[in-house]
Formats: structure tokens, sequence, C-alpha cells
């Protein structure tokens, strides 16, 4: 019992959910991964909405499948010295190298900007799920982050957007602390207009 | 547990987002290794690139330079040219010029070797009782090169805790830092 309650400590000392943000405010996509971050944990914790990991899941495939790639072909030449593993390292080599390629496809067009797929689960439990998207960009060296609500309807699959650019500056204090009431107000406002709008339509 | 602030983007990653970053490392070291053997495969050489260890090609090469190599079957071994060979049982390629070869009417050839800055040829080095290379020893000859860029190289593997540390660095950076 001790040992366990032990382990659990030491994860909950690892992990500092509740501790507040601070990143180098200088660091433009340290930036951008807190806004996104925080902009996710609203949407989950606020609204309570369920995560979908597809897209994120394809990215970790992909990737897995070429890093396999790359082991088999190290293996195979280690188990038969160089030119008789030529075939196969060529195989390995153009493979991966494709693998690349999807990826870059696949980080472009699939997931294009997007850091959250969330569902919103019907209370009735009717399947009538909708579906909430985040994405966001931010330029290089640039202080506009601009967040981009997207809200699917599970029964149109009809999609509406909702986008808001502020800067960065509305968001942290001048030690890089992410100021977690401005950012939520600001989320659960873009929010807001898109669900009541769906009242409405 | 100690201030490492570098640290704390790590802790607030989920299990799916620490994958990545390991797949991040993984995938920087599995571009390297394969654009590696992805060049073994183009230029048919076991070690496309080598770096000149000695000063015994001097003036043509000097130590410190690194050597594009190819190892085309076609290529023939004439006396006079540049061929960078590997001595059965030592694992360091050497890079000297074919001074007399002997060729059977099938295609076969025992060749011997010399650096132009020795005085004596290879035959010292060889494997004792061995006189002759034979094409299985070739590695490749030698299609371009860099001046100079190679002396890294040496210095870490003249100093592998510099190496050692550096790579650990390296490593520890990609994985704790986010995209």
């Amino acid at each position: 019992m001790a040992v366990r309650n032990g382990k659990n400590g030491l994860l909950e000392k690892w992990r500092i959910d509740e501790k507040p943000v601070k990143i180098d405010k200088w660091d433009g996509a340290a930036v951008k991964n807190s806004l996104d971050d925080a902009a996710k944990k609203v949407l989950l914790e606020k609204y309570g909405y369920a995560e979908n990991f597809n897209l994120v899941d394809g990215r970790l495939l992909i990737c897995t499948i070429s890093c396999l790639f790359a082991i088999v072909a190290l293996i195979w030449d280690f188990l038969h010295p160089f030119p008789e593993s030529k075939p196969v390292l060529a195989i390995c080599v153009i493979s991966y190298f494709i693998m690349m390629g999807f990826l870059t496809l696949y980080t472009s067009y699939q997931e294009k900007n997007i850091f959250l797929v969330s569902v919103q689960k019907d209370p009735a439990g009717m399947d009538l799920n909708h579906t909430w998207q985040l994405s966001s960009s931010l330029k290089r060296f640039d202080d506009q982050y601009t967040l981009r609500v997207s809200l699917t309807d599970g029964k149109s699959k009809h999609t509406r957007e909702q986008e808001i650019t502020k800067s960065v500056g509305a968001f942290f204090d001048g030690n890089g602390t992410l100021v977690m009431d401005q950012f939520e107000k600001c989320v659960s406002k873009l929010h807001n207009t898109l669900a009541t709008e769906k009242k409405t339509k | 547990m100690l201030s490492l602030d570098f640290l704390d983007d790590v802790r607030r990653m989920n299990k799916r987002q620490l994958y990545y970053q390991v797949l991040n490392f993984g995938m920087i070291v599995s571009s390297a290794l394969m654009i590696w053997k992805g060049l073994m495969v183009v230029t048919g050489s076991e070690s496309p690139i080598v770096v000149v260890l000695s000063g015994s090609m001097e003036p043509a090469f000097h130590r410190g330079d690194l050597l594009f190599l190819t190892n085309r079957v076609e290529d023939p071994i004439r006396v006079g040219e540049i061929v960078v060979f590997r001595i059965e049982g030592r694992e360091i390629p050497i890079v000297h010029r074919v001074l007399k070869i002997h060729e059977k009417e099938n295609g076969e050839i025992k060749f011997l070797t010399k650096g132009d800055n020795n005085s004596v040829d290879d035959r010292g080095p060889y494997k004792p009782g061995q006189h002759w290379l034979e094409k299985k020893d070739v590695v490749g000859r030698a299609r371009g090169f860099v001046p100079y860029i190679g002396i890294v190289t040496i210095l870490m593997n003249d100093y592998p805790k510099f190496k050692y540390a550096v790579l650990f660095l390296l490593g520890l950076f990609v994985l704790v830092h986010r995209e």
C-alpha cells in the first residue's frame, strides 16, 4: 500500500498540470504551443468535450512506419554485410523517403493547423455528436495569434467557423506567464458565439 | 525535486505527445541513417565518405580531408590511380596509389599500393603473409573531396568523451524541445 502511494506521489510531483504556464516570451513556438494547450484545456475541461485522437494517431503511425523501415535497414545490413544487402537497403531507403513525402502531405493537407478535434456528446444520448475543431496560426516573429473554432453539426454535417486574431501580448504578462483568465474568456466567447448561432439557425 | 524548469514542457505532455517527442528523435536519427545507406547503395561503396587520417598522400591529400568515394564494378584499377582500401582484419580504410598490378585473363587482379609521401610500399602494413591486395579489399575510388572538414571527425575520435557529450546534449535537446 505504502509502495503504491509512493509511486502515485512521484507521478503527481512529475505532472504539473496546475502550475501556471511560464514560457520564454520571445520564443514564438513556445508561445503558440502554450496558447494552443490552454485553448485545448478550456474546451476539454470547461465544456467537457472528449478529445478525438484520430488525426494525431495518423501522424504517429506514419512516423512509426518510417522508423520501422530504418530499423529494418539497419538490422538487415548488420546481418548481411554490404554488397548482399543492396536490394533490401535500396527498398528501405526509397520507402523511407516516400513515407517522408506522405508525412509532409499529411501534415500540410490533412492536419493543416488543427491541434484539437473534440466531440460534444449529445446529453440525450441520441446519435447527434457535434465535432468541435480548433486550429491556430502564429506567423514567425509576429505577435498576432489567430484562433479558429469550427463546429460541425452532427446531423446536418454543416460546418461553421469563427475566428479571432489578437496580439499575444493580451494573454501573457511581462514575465512570460500565461494569464489563463483572459485567454479563457476569449476562447469561451468564441465558443459561445458559435454555439448560439447553431441554436438560432 | 530539483527546479529543472527546462523540463516543464515535458511534464505537461500527455502520452501521445511524449511518444511523438521520442519519434521525432527517432526520425532525425533515421533520416541520417537512410541518407548514409542511400549513399552506400548509389555509390556501391560500403563507406562512401571517408576522412584522410595520415599525411601519407601529401601533397595530393592532407590529414583531415573528406573524400567522396564510388565503387563501381566497371571502374578498372590501373597503375597510378588512387584507391581506398581496407586491409583484412583492420577497419580503418587507407588511401594510397596503385604501384603494380598482376592481371589474369578473367579480369582478377592483384595489386600493390604505396602512399605518395611514404618511402616504402605497403607490404609492411599488409597482413602477415599477404603480398598483394585484391578487388574485394577495395572500398572505392575518390571522386571528389572537401579539404579540412574531416578534422572534426578526427577530433571526435581522439576525444571520445567530447563526442559522447555532444551527442548526449543534442539528443536531450531534441527530446525535450517541442516543435
